[in-house]
């Protein structure tokens, strides 16, 4: 084994290099193809580093093209989810963690929730479609709001339980005790210690909600509701695509989330695999 | 336990109402909704006798989406999970420094977070044949002679959708497993070394137990997430060539909003619960072991 060490040192450093790399690079193509000028676009070979490094393509999408109207939709779009699945969320939780309700009853809500991660998109979303239309609310931003609330809900939940467990139960008990309303011991004492966990939840919901692309595509038409990635997708199936412009359309679309979650990345993990994991902060 | 006050079975009630009501109106009932759709014609909509499901068993373009989606689960889930599996072993015995790992870590966050249709884009540009840095690559080092048209013929077709997939979750993966490894007891492996175990005695007889939980639960829902998978095709392919690439969500999509057959779809789409319900179920019990490992340990 002694022998081997420098020899399989050199290797997992190879390995790990070339790993590196293939995660680095094609974020670097994609930052670097975003700052160049279209007609360098069409020069062979492909420049590594753009040769007059331009803004041109953020400019012709943000000013010329309507995008920070799509922008803007996403961001109300996904505010609005926040608020409606916090709020859902709290609604659920309070009464399992601190009213007496049943260990069967909870579980059995717990677990038609989690349930609700695993339904394909793709199925759901054709009768809530029809329905969507039925009911007048095609092509607004409240389809999505819903539809995003459905889906960021078993997360938002589960995250939620975990953490309003780990408050002691005590603390608002003492104030019940005192002669608090439960709405005042809520409020004064339980909800500030959960702020952290609201913070984490709700930027975890809006990077999902900016993510999704299948809900968008089918339930909107217009740039009225349109969110940014079908922003992005149109780009890619024009006649003609602008290499350029289509970079700079995903890096703001990674930008965003990843600006948010680096704040919030502890809880990331967790919260894609429901608190089964959690890192050691 | 609990301090109770008069009001509380009231209040109880009164909290769990609204949120159940909108589970009730946004989830059954649309699935609901759904069933009915699938049973009846798309222009009539009368009950027309299971046609729908019988049509999709004679629908070759279904058992095509079938195939293709059996394919690039499998090839997907197994790539991601090895591969993930590898990289938190070899990073978490080799990699000491601090910024090395801080570097790693925030490697592997970038496609976490990055949409799927942004990762479909980031690909798109190194596949593309005309602007595309990977011919050029292959060409220049004189791997390739003609350049390979990776979007648009069918094995190149299928790696190129299967590589976004295992560049942005096989990070997942990893992140899950390094967790798991770090609740190893080091002095236990420490004293496997000095006994003389070799590295992969000691990953199967110690750190394997560890993980065992948690490879159950990143193929689960890798498994839920890969069956589903629609947005990055949508940029790459689009499901071609031909329906080489046509997973069941692409052609479901294009069944219900191309072609415009909701009801067909819908019946298209139930015929696939089946499968998911199952992957909850086994979901399900595991996380019920978990929490039973974790309650141990406190």
């Amino acid at each position: 084994m002694k022998h081997s060490w420098k020899s399989s040192r050199f290797l997992v450093g190879l390995f790990l290099g070339a790993v590196a790399l293939l995660y680095l690079f094609p974020v670097f193509w994609m930052v670097t193809t975003s700052l160049k000028s279209t007609g360098e676009l069409y020069g062979y070979p492909p420049t590594l580093v753009p040769l007059r490094p331009t803004l041109q393509p953020y400019r012709s999408l943000l000013m010329e093209k309507g995008y920070g109207q799509l922008i803007r939709n996403s961001l109300v779009i996904n505010l609005l989810t926040i608020v409606l699945t916090l709020t859902l969320a709290l609604l659920i939780n309070y009464p399992l963690a601190r009213l007496r309700v049943s260990a069967r009853a909870g579980r059995a809500i717990l677990n038609g929730i989690l349930a609700i991660r695993f339904i394909p998109g793709i199925i759901m979303v054709i009768p809530f479609y029809a329905i969507i239309l039925t009911v007048g609310l095609y092509d607004t931003i409240w389809s999505l709001v819903l539809i995003y609330t459905v889906f960021n809900l078993p997360l938002a939940v589960y995250m939620l339980n975990g953490f309003l467990r780990e408050i002691p139960i005590e603390l608002e008990e003492a104030a019940l005790v005192d002669g608090a309303t439960r709405r005042y011991a809520f409020l004064a004492i339980t909800l500030p210690q959960l702020s952290p966990a609201i913070l984490a939840i709700a930027v975890i919901t809006f990077a999902l909600s900016w993510n999704d692309f299948l809900f968008a595509l089918i339930l909107t038409a217009t740039p009225a509701a349109q969110t940014f990635s079908i922003g992005v997708w149109r780009l890619v199936s024009q006649f003609q695509i602008l290499w350029n412009e289509m970079a700079a359309a995903a890096v703001i679309a990674t930008m965003i989330p990843i600006l948010l979650l680096v704040f919030v990345r502890r809880y990331l993990l967790a919260a894609l695999t429901f608190g089964v994991v959690r890192e050691k902060a | 336990m609990y301090v109770r006050r008069r009001g509380d079975s009231l209040l109880r009630v009164v909290l769990l109402a609204p949120p159940l009501l909108f589970l009730l109106s946004m989830v059954v009932y649309p699935l609901l909704f759904g069933i009915r759709m699938s049973l009846t014609d798309y222009k009539t909509g009368q009950w027309n006798n299971f046609h729908n499901f019988v049509r999709a068993t004679q629908d070759s373009l279904f058992s095509d989406a079938v195939k293709a989606i059996a394919i690039y689960v499998t090839v997907v889930i197994v790539i991601e999970f090895l591969l993930g599996l590898v990289l938190a072993l070899v990073i978490y015995h080799n990699i000491k420094s601090g910024w090395l790992k801080a570097l790693f870590y925030f490697l592997f966050l970038i496609p976490l977070v990055t949409p799927p249709v942004a990762a479909g884009v980031l690909f798109r540009l190194m596949y593309t044949p005309s602007y595309g840095i990977i011919n050029y690559l292959l060409q220049m080092t004189g791997l390739i002679q003609k350049e390979i048209l990776w979007l648009s013929q069918p094995a190149p077709a299928m790696f190129a959708v299967i590589s976004v997939d295992v560049w942005q979750w096989t990070p997942f993966v990893f992140f899950v497993l390094f967790a798991g490894l770090q609740a190893v007891p080091k002095d236990t492996l420490e004293a496997a070394a000095v006994d003389g175990a070799s590295g992969f005695q000691r990953f199967r007889l110690i750190e394997l137990p560890y993980l065992r939980p948690l490879m159950l639960l990143v193929l689960i829902l890798r498994l839920a997430d890969t069956f589903q998978v629609f947005d990055h095709v949508m940029v790459l392919t689009q499901g071609g060539p031909g329906t080489v690439t046509q997973f069941l969500s692409v052609y479901i999509y294009k069944v219900g909003f191309k072609f415009l057959n909701l009801n067909y779809a819908a019946a298209a789409s139930i015929m696939v619960i089946a499968v998911v319900i199952l992957i909850f179920m086994a979901l399900n019990r595991l996380l019920r072991i978990a929490e039973g490992g974790e309650a141990n340990e406190a």
